[in-house]
């Protein structure tokens, strides 16, 4: 179809549409979605109605878009759908799977439409004549023929249905022709037959892009006329839309404008004696051509009230506009922090009036940077949304019955976060369905629904956000993780404890399942799953009961810019610790430290030893005695794991503006990322899982 | 200068019509679905009622029936901006009251033309 928008009907002299572009794209996008959740929540047995509508609205409002936009190809296949679509809401047809099914597909061909579209165009078009011919098949109340199958009649045009006597005056558009012959021989053939109409080229007759336009004016139904043209042009290549100047006004009607049209015009039209219509009754432009597309009568009633959008009350505004806003936010807090020391040394009698500025400064930084922050926050439920579809695919591809539920959709959470751990929660659910859901019969054995239950809930944890992935399938097999830990050659005695057993397939390379499958690969997810977590901040847990199913924690941070940290002191340095890492801190004697295995260093603290780590020699930064008379022991967890870490002194709690130091200089083993104090100086913040391993090791 | 109501529930087909129009020199007040521009009309009188058809909440014949109803609109021109141009669909238009209809996707030269015929 018309690779040049800009070369439809639609656009008019000089006027440039491509500044809509943008808003058009995020608006079928979103149609798009919304629609696939609909077909997925679709209940095909008792169909509401209100779903049906709100379902043909989405695909309505592409394809308006799309013609007014020039993306034919887009606005074609969602006319098909439309057509369908209409005859679901009218109860013509009832709503069958293999149409739900047809409708994805070609939403998901839409999708690939418009991003290609969106990418200029670029690249092969996208063929839709398969789909357009199951849905056309569909809509005449016929089962979607098999794609193999040869192409037959059954393409229902647009216009087929109402196959109205009177005048038409229509666009025929064919192509793309290598060789623009058979177009001429049809315009010969049209002329030929008496009685047919007239057929007149439109632009001239020429094209660049090898489809011809015409004009046609008939009395013949659209599938007479395309039955005709099959003898020189295949039917795909032929596409049949109304012509007309696209307006009217009805006579009499208030406000239409008082002379008569000179033109007939199909494409408007005033009322008679309607208010506001011109004064004098137009002679023509009410009665003449009405090219209904379809059989599709005008809905005159109100329709049942759908949920309104949002859209008037939000603005869109592009990602690195907040990102630079929470930057300069991010400076602020640092300038404001660093005010408030400085002002800190002075005489508050003397500078009350300044004081009380920088208390108001500090006030207003805070709720600013909230604020802020909340912009980027979306709910989870923009995550959430993927799995439906993706689930239901896998489970029919599996043979598996699988029941999807989620809790905490609203639960909001940074829009980096989200982007980050979409991958690794699909991963999570995918697991779930391959490797923890049995088969509808395995399940019936165990005396399970046969259907099992995938739940993906959120909820907000302190200062983090909890992500679970729950299943109802078989769990992990302690035994079965033991012997093949033993058989890779990874250290795993009888004696380790359930969690540390159900963490061995978080290490690299170690698949559960018995037959690797296509669908969630070849052991090496979990790993990377973990891995992408820990990057963010997060951490993973795993318990399981044989038989009964498993749940996979996933905690991770709020925000990635923001975090509440505990400074401490090595030396003349200073670092900052998560404080949701840290578990609690004291002073301990030089005694209660005990070398062990020549090197390797352990704490006792209330009956329980745990491995010491000497951030002076981690970091090589010279403490101020060589003595551990006096030091302070913060005892931290991370992958549940514990770790007390060795420091001079405990210099306080604030929130920290978290700078990347990868971006800025380069990977610090660990070492999570920098920071700028009060003061000035920049404070390394700890890596506090990877110092925790160290001290495993 | 005249004054537009324009109604769409589609951002871009708001924005383009609107884009149109005020760039002809028009006031162009936008409204997103047929309750909206009902609360909007109610506040003020319009030169001309331009809506889409098919929309949330309430359509745009709906919409044109409520407005006939109402003292400020019951001479107003309003235009129905649709994809159906069905005879159905006009006549429906019509006996809710409707100026006329215009068919979607529209030229925008052509949106100019046609409503410089009612609005003066």
């Amino acid at each position: 179809m018309s690779e040049t928008p800009s070369s439809t009907p639609s656009s008019g002299d000089a006027f440039d549409l491509s500044q809509f572009y943008q808003v058009f794209f995020e608006e079928a996008g979103e149609n798009l979605e919304r629609m696939e959740q609909q077909l997925l929540a679709v209940d095909l047995a008792s169909a509401d109605d209100e779903v049906l509508n709100s379902i043909f609205r989405c695909a309505h409002s592409v394809k308006g878009g799309a013609a007014t936009f020039g993306f034919s190809d887009v606005a074609e296949l969602t006319h098909h759908m439309e057509t369908l679509l209409d005859k679901l809401r009218r109860h013509e047809l009832e709503p069958t799977p293999s149409m739900v099914e047809v409708l994805l597909q070609s939403g998901d061909a839409l999708k690939a439409q418009l991003a290609r579209h969106q990418a200029g165009g670029a690249g092969d078009s996208i063929d839709t004549s398969a789909l357009q011919r199951d849905i056309a098949a569909l809509s005449s109340g016929k089962p979607a023929p098999a794609r193999s199958a040869p192409v037959v009649a059954t393409h229902a045009a647009p216009a087929a249905a109402a196959a109205e006597p009177a005048t038409r005056q229509l666009e025929m558009r064919i192509g793309p022709l290598d060789d623009l012959a058979p177009a001429d021989n049809l315009v010969e053939m049209f002329s030929e037959i008496a009685g047919l109409g007239s057929i007149e080229p439109l632009d001239g007759g020429q094209a660049a892009d090898g489809m011809r336009r015409f004009k046609i004016v008939t009395t013949s139904s659209d599938d007479d006329l395309l039955d005709l043209f099959t003898f020189h042009v295949s039917r795909e290549k032929v596409l049949l839309t109304p012509l007309g100047p696209g307006y009217g006004f009805h006579s009499g009607s208030p406000g239409a404008p008082a002379e008569a049209e000179p033109e007939v015009d199909a494409s408007f039209g005033f009322f008679e004696n309607a208010p506001g219509a011109p004064g004098t009754a137009p002679a023509v432009t009410a009665v003449v051509v009405a090219p209904a597309p379809g059989s599709r009568a005008a809905a005159t009633g109100s329709r049942p009230a759908a949920p309104a959008t949002a859209e008037a009350a939000t603005l869109r505004v592009s990602v690195e506009r907040i990102d630079q806003l929470i930057n300069l936010v991010g400076e602020l807090v640092i300038t404001q922090a660093m005010l408030a020391e400085t002002s800190a040394k002075l005489d508050p009698a003397l500078y009350q009036r300044m004081a009380v500025g920088l208390a108001d400064l500090n006030r207003n930084t805070r709720s600013l940077q909230e604020s802020v922050m909340s912009i980027r926050m979306i709910p989870m439920s923009m995550v959430f949304s993927r799995f439906p579809r993706m689930l239901r695919d896998l489970a029919s591809k599996l043979g598996k019955k699988v029941e999807f539920v989620t809790e905490g959709e609203a639960t909001e959470l940074d829009k980096g976060l989200v982007e980050k751990i979409t991958d690794p929660l699909t991963h999570l659910v995918r697991n779930s369905c391959d490797h923890g859901i049995e088969l509808p019969a395995e399940r019936a054995a165990r005396g399970k629904v046969e259907a099992g239950t995938i739940t993906l809930a959120a909820a907000h944890q302190g200062g983090s956000i909890l992500i679970e992935v729950r299943d109802d399938g078989k769990g992990l097999s302690r035994p079965k993780l033991l012997a093949k830990a033993r058989e890779r050659g990874i250290d795993a005695p009888d004696s380790m404890t359930d969690a540390e057993v159900w963490n061995l397939i978080l290490a690299p390379g170690f698949s559960t399942a018995e037959v690797v499958t296509d669908v969630s690969g070849r052991g090496v997810g979990m790993d990377v799953v973990k891995k992408n977590i820990t990057a963010l901040g997060g951490t993973v847990e795993i318990e399981s009961a044989e038989g009964c199913g498993m749940v996979v924690r996933v905690r991770l941070p709020l925000t990635l810019a923001i975090m509440d940290g505990m400074s401490i002191a090595v030396g003349c340095e200073c670092y900052i610790l998560p404080l949701s890492s840290v578990v609690e801190s004291f002073q301990i004697r030089h005694d209660t430290v005990k070398t062990i295995g020549g090197s390797g260093r352990v704490v006792h603290v209330r009956g329980e030893y745990m491995p010491v780590v000497a951030l002076d020699e981690v970091f090589g930064v010279p403490r101020f005695g060589d003595t551990n008379d006096n030091a302070v022991v913060v005892v931290v967890e991370a992958e549940g794991q514990r770790a007390a870490l060795l420091v001079d002194a405990l210099l306080g709690q604030q929130q920290v503006v978290v700078k990347n130091l990868e971006s800025n200089y380069r990977r610090v083993a660990g070492v999570a990322g920098a920071t700028i104090m009060g003061n000035g100086h920049v404070a390394l913040i700890l890596d506090v899982g990877a110092l925790a391993r160290r001290a495993r090791h | 200068m005249h004054s537009i109501l324009a109604v769409d529930d589609s951002a871009s087909m708001r924005q383009m019509v609107s884009f149109t129009l005020r760039n002809a020199g028009f006031d162009v007040v936008e409204a997103v679905d047929g309750e909206d521009a009902f609360d909007k009309a109610r506040q003020r009188p319009f030169d001309l009622v331009l809506t889409d058809q098919n929309m949330p909440r309430l359509d745009g014949i709906s919409l044109t029936r409520r407005l006939r109803e109402t003292d400020n609109f019951k001479t107003t021109p309003i235009l129905i901006l649709t994809t159906e141009s069905s005879e159905q669909m006009k006549q429906a238009g019509r006996s809710a009251g409707a100026t006329g209809w215009l068919v979607k996707p529209f030229n925008p030269a052509k949106l100019i033309e046609v409503i410089r015929k009612v609005v003066r």
